[in-house]
């Protein structure tokens, strides 16, 4: 019998040989060398592509919502979808950060910064449509309950929108101060690295003068630790409220008692594939390989089958429902609007079925859960499926409702409809790339934190105890 | 001591803060010294540069003082300046803010309706119906209650002109005076569309008697010579007698669509509905049967309807007049169509002196059988009334072509207008243009650059009837008086006045009319309360009187009706809308964005085609799910070419069932010059629509709007956008029929079972408590009682016959906006109230329609209230929904939640009111921006707020009404009234402006108001539309009840699902 130092299980998390000083040269190279053309490339389309959403959205601020092509039946389209599909995106970075800590899943470390950051872009992209699609954004304000003069006039505590507005904006905060509270001793790393006094100033700055005190470590290990038990329910309360938008009305389609652990469900199988898309992206191109490893990538295609299974089954109980239920409103709804493939919009919802529920089963295969470009193309699959999914909650279920007389025309959306979710791409990566650019885009300390446990350098260190038989260590020990 | 002393002694009283400041101590000195622990940050005197100095008072000072005026000015600049002027001096008899209606009359080429003019702080507002008038009981139409916005057309002409040129009054006078004497002897012509008018027919023949020879021609554009010929050679009349629906308990027409364009729609479809109520306790019903060729109006409001060929019209008269004479119908190919006349002749002859037959035919041997029809049916005296002409129509087309031949011959000297369009409505307008370009003196007196009035040298433009002095005579013996309510905006006169004064008469036509009618009404007094009534009725009911009938003709018809052409493969019929007419409408924006009643199209005419012609024509089979889908969700129509005799034309085709299989029909009033206004032009700059006047043609003495073989292709030109606000039209689904959406049955069924609909919401709402304690126990919700006035209304879908007048004075009355064509087709329009149009039965060529109004239902549950995030969209302790456009921020969740999308949004600034500058760009038309200018925003209606860019609207229950009539009831110091005993305290736009009173509004809390009394007396046929969703409307509906001799399937259905 042999003392076993590491899980023969569980793959190592760090590959190849590290110590503390290469787990800081290698993720803060990338801050401190001059950006590389194709970044500059990549950052100046994002640019662009924010530039003209930027353009879209000033056209419908100043001309009205008749710049698009949502109409008096289809009152909300690409907006509120692109919205839904956004949020749901946030919630990848949040379930890694938060629920992974909290049950301690060491893998979490080499992916959780991009994650999370993901999150906090992805929540600003959101925010966007639900502000600018109010006819009048320049009264915005009145969703906010302040004192006024008018009464006071509040506003009503009833409607799933304002809800929204809470949620999200706790979200929003709560996931910020997350990110950041974990950026800390990482700043502080790059301060202490930096050359140059303008960066030695502004890191010093963002770091909030941290010194790697036992203390600062004690306090911000508390901090994470009451900050991922804050965010934890916001993982599920968002996409709940989110669902309520829907939930709570009386539209055949929308009003679905199943929504809110169907939408978190699918939020966290978006979530994880678009961090998919970004981190094997990252990887390759900033060389870090041997922190976010093959073992991440299979992880997260666990979840992505696991999620993704989940939302099918939620799919099929609403065909069940509409059936078993025998309400013709919902019957049309969910069987002939959208499961018929005949229907005008069929295509969508068989779009989202083979994105979101067929494709992903390819993951039941350990090949092709390790399989890089299969992973790549299957999340932006899921993407795509999952945009599909709110589109064809959204729109399917309004452009044909309970009045026949109602029913309206195809609804497909302007170019300046088009522009706004194309804008937020732009913002989401502008952000990205800004935010590769001048933040460890892996948490070092949290790495450096797992590396004994984990790394084949430290392995190597120890190996010499595994060859050692039980019996022979304990005697040792003992003297 | 005194008051002063003791001051002083304050003043000298030292009052100190402190031992320091009492002892004066250095240390106090020392601290009063460095009072400013820090310097002030003063420029600094050693330089350094601007940069380097603490920020610098003085300049901060002067960048905020001039950033301040730099943005002063700018905003000011910015600001554009309203004009607001207040009276000087007040008119006696104007309270702002307070409505003055006058009694007028509305008068379009021979359409007479008596109506009251809204008028507030001098400009004519809204158009309401005159509930004085017998004839019309305060029903109007679309196109009545749209005249108002003619008023304010900035297509009017605003001057004389010769040549085109700007001519004053005076000048064409003489000019015109001088033209006049010139023409040397030849014959004058005043052409005109029906007057009847008695002063005016007596100032032409004043007018006729200064040149002899002259002649007055009546020329209708569609006219009813046939009707007018034949009743000279059945009854030696030369006239229309009154026809009586009221008194008929079966209805037979024959293409005659009375209850949309012929004769007095207004009139009969108030007579015909009063046969269309149910009284529960005993019901019965009038029959309607309707023979028809392209899906009307009329014929969709039939109790059975059944098509044919325009070429086979004749013969269906002759075999229904054989089958009530009992000889069978014979002569009839067509199954169904020969068991239909065979079913309708039994009816009849079954209900002799109770039974009525019309007929739209413009062919005199058609209509002489008709009145063979009528009289063996004794309908004369009882459902057709000599004693009282119809004089709506008078023209009669052949006197109009021997015109027309008189001008190509160079036989007259001049024609004088007014009314008639000839050049456009014409079939021959080539003709008219030519014999126009040979008169020596052409005068116009048309408000507008027409097709007519372009060809005339003069155009001297008459008033707008709300302009106008005039009384009309639309049915012997009932006289509508007309006054004018504004000064004219624009340099016109009355034509009469032109007329009066070319004939050299000293008096204008004002003196004219009141001393004809102070002669007649015994004075100044009589004349003021006849035009303060705005109507003079016959002191008692002339009684119903029949004429003698000369048979002698008929044989002579029939074989003419034999011998005459039989169709080809495919034939055409030319019809009229409801809204455009024969061309009227299209100059009016609120007319041309009304959707058609039956295809719901607006700004378009098409070809209509049938179900079955659309599988061989343009390849959609309505009856597979996924081609129906595709023509229903896609507004991009294809485009068929019509082909007859030289003439030409490509327009898109549109399915309406309905429609025979073998025919196509379109719509004639389209095509217009476009000089007449913006709404007849497209944004494209084309005309809207194509005219079809062209295909008509002379038959004898009638013209005849139909072809009998035609030649229909498919067009290789791209797809065509209509318009349709409506392009669903079944309630019935794969997944079951929606009867909680829309309820109807038979007239047997419901005598069998009257409770079937009662039970039906039973067993529909048992679950939730059943229907007595359905609104408690439907929801999780805390009940709240309603005390007070609950406002409710009721739609009878028995009476109404979806004529769209409703939409219209809902148009004006809340200040909607006209959204143009472009954004109908994207769903944009902004109508508060719609009428659904539903289909059914299995004949899809041929099924039953029932129309719907749809307004805002007033859900005392509603969904809309509790999505709204700021509680912009609330509920009235009145029980009306309403919204605070104010508060909106424009979710569109409120639409969205809608179960009955009745909600509209402010998708651009359609309106102006915008406080964006600049910004009606995009999808606006150029007839909305056209609605924007300052002539067309007087027919606003000031109590109504005119709604921005961004936030949602709909039907307040015309909440400034409800406003106005609760005042006028507290300043009585009394309860409000609504319908009881027939008193009103307020009427909604819609329930004002509906013919057939279709639609009854008040408060639900009071046990005598109509609404109560109708809900009480209609237990069964009451529902609410999509009752099961607990949204508890407001607005309830009587279920349709259709006098078939079928069982209908629907409530069997339903107790199924």
């Amino acid at each position: 019998m042999h003392l076993k130092y590491e899980s023969q299980l569980r793959e190592p998390l760090v590959d190849g040989i590290k110590d503390y000083h290469q787990v800081t040269e290698d993720i803060v190279r990338p801050i401190e060398v001059k950006p590389s053309k194709l970044w500059y490339i990549c950052f100046f389309i994002s640019v662009a592509f924010l530039m003209f959403g930027v353009y879209s959205v000033y056209r419908e601020v100043v001309y009205g919502i008749g710049q698009w092509n949502v109409n008096k039946t289809v009152g909300w389209g690409w907006d509120i979808t692109n919205f839904v599909w956004w949020v749901g995106i946030g919630h990848a970075g949040t379930l890694i950060s938060a629920i992974l800590l909290l049950f301690r899943q060491g893998w979490r470390t080499g992916v959780n910064r991009a994650a999370e950051a993901m999150t906090i872009f992805a929540v600003m992209c959101a925010g966007q449509f639900p502000i600018f699609h109010m006819g009048r954004v320049w009264m915005a304000f009145f969703i906010f309950p302040y004192p006024n003069t008018r009464g006071p006039l509040w506003p009503n505590f009833n409607s799933p929108l304002l809800w929204d507005v809470f949620a999200i904006s706790t979200y929003f905060t709560v996931s910020l101060l997350f990110w950041y509270s974990g950026l800390l001793p990482d700043f502080g790393t790059v301060r202490d690295r930096a050359k140059t006094k303008l960066r030695k100033k502004l890191y010093g700055i963002l770091s909030f003068g941290w010194i790697g005190s036992t203390k600062h470590w004690q306090r911000h290990e508390s901090l994470s630790l009451v900050l991922a038990g804050l965010a934890t329910p916001l993982v599920l309360s968002v996409h709940t409220i989110v669902s309520m938008d829907f939930a709570t009305s009386v539209i055949p389609g929308w009003h679905t008692t199943i929504f809110p652990p169907y939408f978190v469900a699918g939020a966290i199988f978006s979530g994880f594939a678009m961090t998919q898309t970004l981190l094997v992206v990252i990887r390759k191109v900033y060389g870090l390989e041997e922190y976010i490893t093959m073992g991440h990538i299979e992880a997260m295609n666990k979840v992505i089958v696991l999620t993704g299974s989940i939302v099918g089954c939620a799919y099929l109980t609403e065909l069940f429902m509409a059936w078993y239920s025998q309400n013709k409103y919902e019957g049309y709804a969910f069987w002939y609007s959208r499961a018929n493939l005949f229907s005008p919009y069929g295509w969508a919802y068989w779009a989202m079925m083979s994105c979101n529920v067929l494709s992903p089963q390819i993951f039941w295969f350990r090949k092709m859960r390790r399989n890089l470009m299969v992973t790549f193309f299957m999340s932006v699959i899921v993407n795509v499926g999952m945009w599909f999914e709110r589109f064809v909650i959204i729109v399917t279920s309004l452009y044909r409702d309970y009045l026949p007389s109602s029913w309206t025309v195809y609804y497909h959306p302007t170019i300046w409809e088009v522009g706004f979710y194309l804008g937020t791409f732009g913002l989401f990566f502008t952000c990205f790339f800004l935010f590769s650019k001048y933040f460890p885009v892996i948490a070092i300390a949290e790495i450096k934190y797992i590396l004994k446990t984990t790394n084949e350098g430290f392995k190597a260190k120890v190996g010499g105890l595994e060859a050692q038989p039980v019996e022979e260590f304990a005697h040792d020990y003992a003297h | 001591m005194s008051l002063l002393a003791d001051r002083v002694n304050m003043e000298q009283n030292k009052h100190w803060q402190s031992f320091g400041e009492l002892n004066n101590s250095d240390a106090f000195q020392k601290a009063g010294k460095d009072e400013f622990k820090e310097d002030l940050p003063f420029e600094g005197k050693e330089g350094g540069g601007f940069f380097k100095t603490p920020t610098p008072r003085r300049d901060f000072l002067k960048y905020l003082g001039f950033s301040t005026a730099a943005a002063a000015i700018a905003a000011g600049c910015e600001i554009p300046v309203r004009k607001s002027i207040p009276f000087a001096n007040k008119p006696e008899d104007i309270v702002p803010g307070v409505a003055d209606y006058y009694a007028t009359t509305y008068v379009q080429d021979g359409d007479v309706v008596s109506v009251l003019a809204k008028v507030r702080d001098g400009r004519p507002i809204k158009i309401e119906g005159n509930e004085l008038s017998p004839i019309t009981g305060g029903g109007t139409s679309a196109r009545v209650q749209a005249s108002v916005l003619d008023l304010y057309d900035s297509a009017r002409l605003r001057f004389p002109t010769m040549g085109g040129k700007e001519l004053t009054l005076e000048a064409a006078d003489k000019s015109i005076a001088a033209e006049l004497a010139g023409i040397g002897g030849a014959p004058v012509v005043i052409l005109t569309s029906t007057i009847n008018s008695p002063t005016t027919l007596q100032a032409i023949s004043q007018f006729l008697a200064k040149y002899p020879g002259s002649r007055h021609v009546q020329y209708d554009a569609v006219s009813h010579t046939g009707m007018i010929l034949a009743n000279e050679a059945s009854y030696g009349k030369r006239a229309i007698p009154s026809y009586r629906f009221d008194n008929a308990k079966v209805v037979v027409g024959i293409g005659a669509d009375f209850l949309g364009t012929w004769l007095s729609p207004v009139e009969f479809a108030r007579q015909y509905s009063k046969n269309k109520k149910i009284d529960e306790k005993n019901p019965t019903m009038s029959r309607h049967f309707h023979f028809e060729t392209v899906a009307s109006l009329t014929g969709s409001n039939a109790d059975e309807r059944y098509l044919h060929r325009p070429s086979e019209t004749g013969a269906v008269a002759v075999a229904l007049m054989n089958a009530v004479n009992g000889q069978g119908a014979t002569g009839i190919s067509d199954p169904k169509l020969k068991a239909g006349i065979e079913k309708a002749a039994k009816e009849l002859a079954a209900n002799k002196g109770a039974a009525l037959v019309v007929c739209g035919s413009n062919d005199v041997n058609v209509q002489v059988v008709v009145n063979a029809i009528n009289d063996a049916l004794q309908a004369g005296g009882k459902t057709i009334d000599w004693s009282v002409t119809s004089n709506y129509k008078q023209g009669v087309d052949a006197d109009f072509a021997k015109l027309v031949q008189d001008m190509n011959a160079g036989a007259v000297g001049a024609v004088l207008i007014h009314g008639a369009n000839p050049a456009y409505t014409w079939f021959d307008a080539a003709k008219v243009a030519s014999g126009l370009s040979k008169v020596k003196l052409t005068v116009s007196f048309s408000p507008r650059i027409d097709e007519t009035a372009k060809l005339c040298k003069y155009v001297v433009p008459d008033n707008h009837y709300l302009e106008s002095w005039g009384d009309a005579e639309p049915k012997s013996g009932y006289i509508s008086l007309m006054q004018p309510t504004i000064n004219p905006l624009f340099k016109t006169r009355q034509w009469q006045s032109s007329l009066l004064k070319w004939s050299g008469a000293a008096t204008d036509y004002l003196s004219f009319l009141k001393t004809y009618w102070f002669a007649k009404l015994g004075g100044e007094t009589g004349w003021d309360k006849a035009l303060q009534d705005g109507v003079i009725n016959p002191a008692t009911e002339p009684a119903t009187a029949g004429a003698t009938f000369n048979g002698g003709g008929v044989p002579a018809a029939v074989s003419a009706i034999n011998g005459s052409k039989k169709g080809g493969t495919t034939e055409l019929v030319l019809y009229q809308k409801v809204a455009i007419g024969a061309g009227q409408g299209a100059i009016n924006p609120w007319l041309q964005e009304m959707p058609d009643p039956l295809s719901k199209a607006t700004w378009d005419n098409y070809v209509v085609i049938s179900p079955t012609m659309a599988k061989s024509l343009i390849g959609v089979d309505v009856t597979n799910n996924g081609q129906a889908d595709d023509y229903e969700v896609n507004p991009p129509k294809r485009q068929v070419t019509v082909k007859f005799n030289g003439q030409s034309v490509t327009l898109p085709a549109l399915i309406i069932p309905g429609t025979q299989i073998n025919t196509i029909g379109i719509a004639v009033g389209y095509g217009r010059n476009k000089e007449i206004g913006l709404a007849a032009q497209t944004d494209e700059g084309d005309a809207v629509g194509k005219n079809v006047f062209p295909f008509a043609s002379l038959n004898g003495n009638g013209v005849q709007f139909f072809c009998e073989n035609v030649d229909v292709s498919l067009s290789d030109d791209p797809k065509y956008v209509i318009a349709q606000e409506q392009t669903h039209s079944s309630y019935d689904t794969p997944q079951g029929k929606r009867v909680e959406v829309m309820k109807e049955l038979t007239l047997n069924d419901f005598k069998k079972s009257p409770d079937d609909i009662l039970k039906d919401r039973e067993h529909e709402l048992a679950p939730y408590g059943g229907l007595e304690k359905f609104e408690k126990q439907g929801t999780i919700y805390g009940y709240y009682d309603k005390p007070g006035i609950h406002w409710g209304m009721s739609v009878d879908l028995n009476t109404c016959v979806g004529c769209g007048a409703c939409v219209v004075a809902c148009n004006a009355e809340n200040n909607i906006p006209v959204v143009g064509k472009r954004e109908v087709s994207r769903f944009h329009d902004m109508h508060w109230i719609r009428i659904d149009r539903y289909y059914s039965g299995d004949d899809i060529d041929n099924p039953t329609v029932v129309f719907q109004p749809l307004m805002c239902q007033h859900c005392d549950n509603a969904p809309c209230e509790n999505v709204c995030p700021v509680s912009a969209t609330n509920h009235s302790s009145e029980g009306a929904n309403q919204m605070i456009y104010n508060r909106c921020i424009g979710t569109k969740y409120c639409a969205n939640n809608c179960p009955f999308k009745v909600r509209r949004f402010n998708w651009a600034d359609y309106t102006g009111a915008d406080s964006f500058p600049h910004n009606q760009v995009g999808h606006i038309s150029e007839v909305t921006l056209g609605m924007n200018d300052d002539l067309t925003r007087m027919v606003l209606n000031p109590d109504v707020t005119v709604r921005s860019r961004g936030v949602m609207e709909k039907c307040s229950f015309c909440a400034q009404r409800l406003q106005e009539g609760k005042l006028k009831a507290k300043k009585e110091n009394r309860p409000l009234k609504s319908g009881e005993n027939n008193e009103w305290d307020l009427k909604v736009a819609c329930q004002q402006a509906c013919p057939t009173n279709a639609i009854v509004f008040g408060n639900a809390n009071d046990k005598n108001s109509a609404i109560s009394q109708m809900r009480q007396s209609n237990p069964y046929r009451l529902f609410h539309s999509l009752e099961q969703l607990h949204v508890l409307p407001n607005v309830n509906y009587l279920a349709k009840v259709r006098n078939r001799d079928e069982e209908d399937a629907t409530m069997e259905e339903s107790k199924g699902a």
